[in-house]
């Protein structure tokens, strides 16, 4: 009993962190048709300034939103400075379809290697604010802590909120709106490559805030957030890859499939179960299981 | 999208050498290396080595990237793959090296067959993911199973160079022997391929997928096709790869392998299976590019380890952005 309670507790926390992690990629795909692999190394990079200022201020809160701020910044600025003028300038050829894509790639490795030159590579920690020791649950102790608590809780803020944003604000609309049809967007006078800054700059927060959550419980270091990487991509093909629910729901169903095979069958299988159920996915339902619309197989 | 502009680009491409002429140029080349290989000492050959194992490496993004469209950013899995395949068939099995190197090449094709039909087959960036997942997770599958050696890895040794060649004959020139050759029969092989119907085909697909399907192509099972040969090309560069270090472990074929491959394809072109050499060239320079300049100017540990990354990253955003389209496409526009 005991067991499956943890499982269940440790799988909402962790897929929480995959469902940030797969919100700041849809985010990105619904704009620009790019996954943006670039991702990780934008959440390591403002990991390490939240860690840096954690470190300095003392306070891991003042870390968390300077990593969000930070992660908004980068976002929006990869955008305008980088991304736009790339698809401004390749424009025809075969690479058309893969340039973008190639270029978050090499920005990929950029990050990680200016972040090597800053803070090098060995693993730093940061300290969670509140007790990573499990919760004594009838009188044993479980793998679910006050953190964890904390990181499920913060989370659902953030969803609730982005949810808030996304259905009830006009910023949100404008969003959904170039999003879904950027041409009709633009003839409503909707600025839609302005639009779509602000969300690269959204996903960026997303992505800071998956990284300060994710740390803690584990560390920090230029690769550390490949893997979470590939959990939010795993989670956002579940969800179809367009849906922001059904990037938070893969994210759940990852969470659980992960959680549940390795703490039933063995701990080993982290990577297996989240590289097989990608491939089941893809061989049964290749649009996701909440896919908003079925026209988007291409 | 500018459609005048991609005919154009189609032309250049059009002027095939005929399938004589071509397998005389490879044995040219093959000639040149004999030579060269003669001459030069043990350390240039061994980069030698080297240079013709990422340049067929190199082919293998160019056949699945240029010609069918799609993105990987796991070759560096299925290169271990088949280096494993490799080590697995003399060491366990027996098999003379040649044949361990052709049982890599066959295993990962397989491998990338049934990999690619769950994902290959779709558009848009599943593949891409997928390979992305697998190179991520690589370390930690190859660690579940005891027989593949853990960290560790296992040994995979090619043996001596045969006694008649004489006492003089280096391994490192042995080394040399074998990559360049296989290098150069497998893109001879390629460069056959994608002058076939099915080259044809490809370019076609790639280039306007609607009007392929429409000519009666069917897309899902080329590009399938087009993932297995790269997948198979990719096993034996990986075979190559673990023989020069004598060994295979997971640590062998991190993710910035397939980073650098794909650097290596973009900066020549990718989908100019000519540039394949230079691309190898490229990326053996590299690291000695980054540690001649650590050893000039000095620097942190930091600074050391991620100087190579940074170069290969650099320059993958600079092609990107400056010849998207390679190299020798800037040449032929200012020609015009």
């Amino acid at each position: 009993m005991n067991q499956f309670i943890t499982a269940v507790l440790t799988s909402l926390s962790s897929g929480a962190i995959y469902a940030l992690m797969s919100i700041s990629l849809v985010l990105v795909w619904r704009s620009t048709r790019v996954i943006n692999f670039a991702q990780a190394g934008q959440a390591v990079l403002t990991t390490y300034i939240g860690y840096e200022l954690t470190v300095r201020s003392g306070s891991y809160w003042i870390g968390l939103i300077s990593a969000v701020l930070a992660g908004a910044i980068v976002g929006g600025v990869i955008d305008r400075f980088f991304m736009r003028p790339i698809f401004k300038r390749v424009k025809s050829g075969p690479i058309v379809m893969i340039a973008p894509v190639v270029a978050t790639l090499g920005l990929l490795g950029l990050i990680q290697a200016v972040i090597g030159f800053i803070w090098g590579f060995t693993y730093q920690s940061i300290e969670a604010p509140v007790s990573t020791n499990g919760y004594n649950l009838f009188g044993t102790v479980i793998a679910f802590s006050p953190f964890n608590l904390m990181v499920l809780a913060v989370a659902t803020i953030t969803m609730i909120l982005l949810t808030l944003l996304f259905q009830k604000t006009n910023i949100g609309l404008a969003l959904r709106a170039s999003a879904f049809s950027p041409e009709i967007a633009r003839l409503s006078g909707i600025k839609v490559d302005m639009v779509r800054t602000l969300g690269w700059a959204i996903a960026g927060s997303a992505g800071g805030m998956a990284g300060m959550l994710y740390v803690p419980g584990s560390f920090l270091h230029p690769n550390a957030m490949d893997v979470l990487l590939v959990f939010g991509f795993v989670a956002a093909v579940i969800g179809g890859l367009d849906s922001l629910f059904g990037a938070v729901a893969g994210a759940m169903i990852l969470g659980f499939a992960i959680n549940f095979a390795t703490s039933y069958i063995s701990y080993k299988l982290v990577f297996t179960t989240a590289f097989g159920l990608l491939i089941l996915v893809l061989l049964i339902k290749p649009n996701g299981l909440f896919s908003s619309s079925k026209s988007r197989k291409d | 999208m500018d459609y005048f502009h991609q005919a154009r680009v189609g032309k250049i491409e059009m002027k095939i050498v005929s399938t004589r002429n071509r397998t005389l140029i490879f044995i040219a080349i093959g000639w040149v290396c004999l030579f060269i290989g003669d001459r030069v000492d043990d350390l240039l050959l061994s980069q030698g080595a080297l240079v013709a194992t990422y340049a067929l490496a190199i082919a293998s993004i160019i056949l699945l990237t240029g010609y069918s469209g799609q993105l990987s950013l796991g070759h560096s899995a299925l290169m271990a793959v088949g280096a494993y395949v490799a080590a697995l068939a003399t060491n366990n099995v027996g098999l003379p090296p040649a044949y361990a190197l052709v049982a890599a090449t066959f295993v990962a094709g397989v491998f990338g067959l049934i990999l690619g039909f769950a994902v290959a087959r779709l558009s848009g960036p599943y593949l891409a993911g997928t390979t992305l997942a697998l190179a991520v997770s690589l370390p930690t599958i190859a660690n579940q199973f005891a027989i593949l050696g853990g960290e560790q890895g296992i040994a995979f040794d090619v043996g001596l160079p045969p006694g008649r060649f004489g006492e003089e004959f280096s391994q490192y020139k042995w080394f040399f022997w074998i990559c360049a050759l296989a290098s150069l029969i497998m893109i001879w092989f390629i460069s056959n391929i994608l002058s076939s119907r099915y080259g044809r085909v490809f370019r076609a697909l790639r280039d306007n997928p609607v009007a392929a399907s429409l000519a009666g192509i069917n897309a899902g099972r080329l590009k399938v096709m087009a993932f297995a040969l790269s997948a198979g090309v990719a096993g034996l560069a990986g075979g190559l790869l673990v023989m020069l270090i004598s060994g295979v472990s997971p640590s062998a074929f991190p993710l910035s392998l397939s980073f650098s491959l794909l650097t290596g394809a973009v900066v020549t072109g990718v989908y100019n299976l000519k540039g394949v050499m230079l691309g190898g060239l490229i990326l053996v320079a590299i690291p000695e590019i980054a540690e001649s300049v650590v050893s000039r100017i000095g620097g942190s540990e930091g600074f050391t380890v991620a100087l190579p990354g940074f170069l290969v990253s650099a320059l993958l955003i600079l092609a990107v952005v400056f010849t998207p389209n390679g190299p020798g496409h800037l040449l032929h526009k200012k020609k015009h």
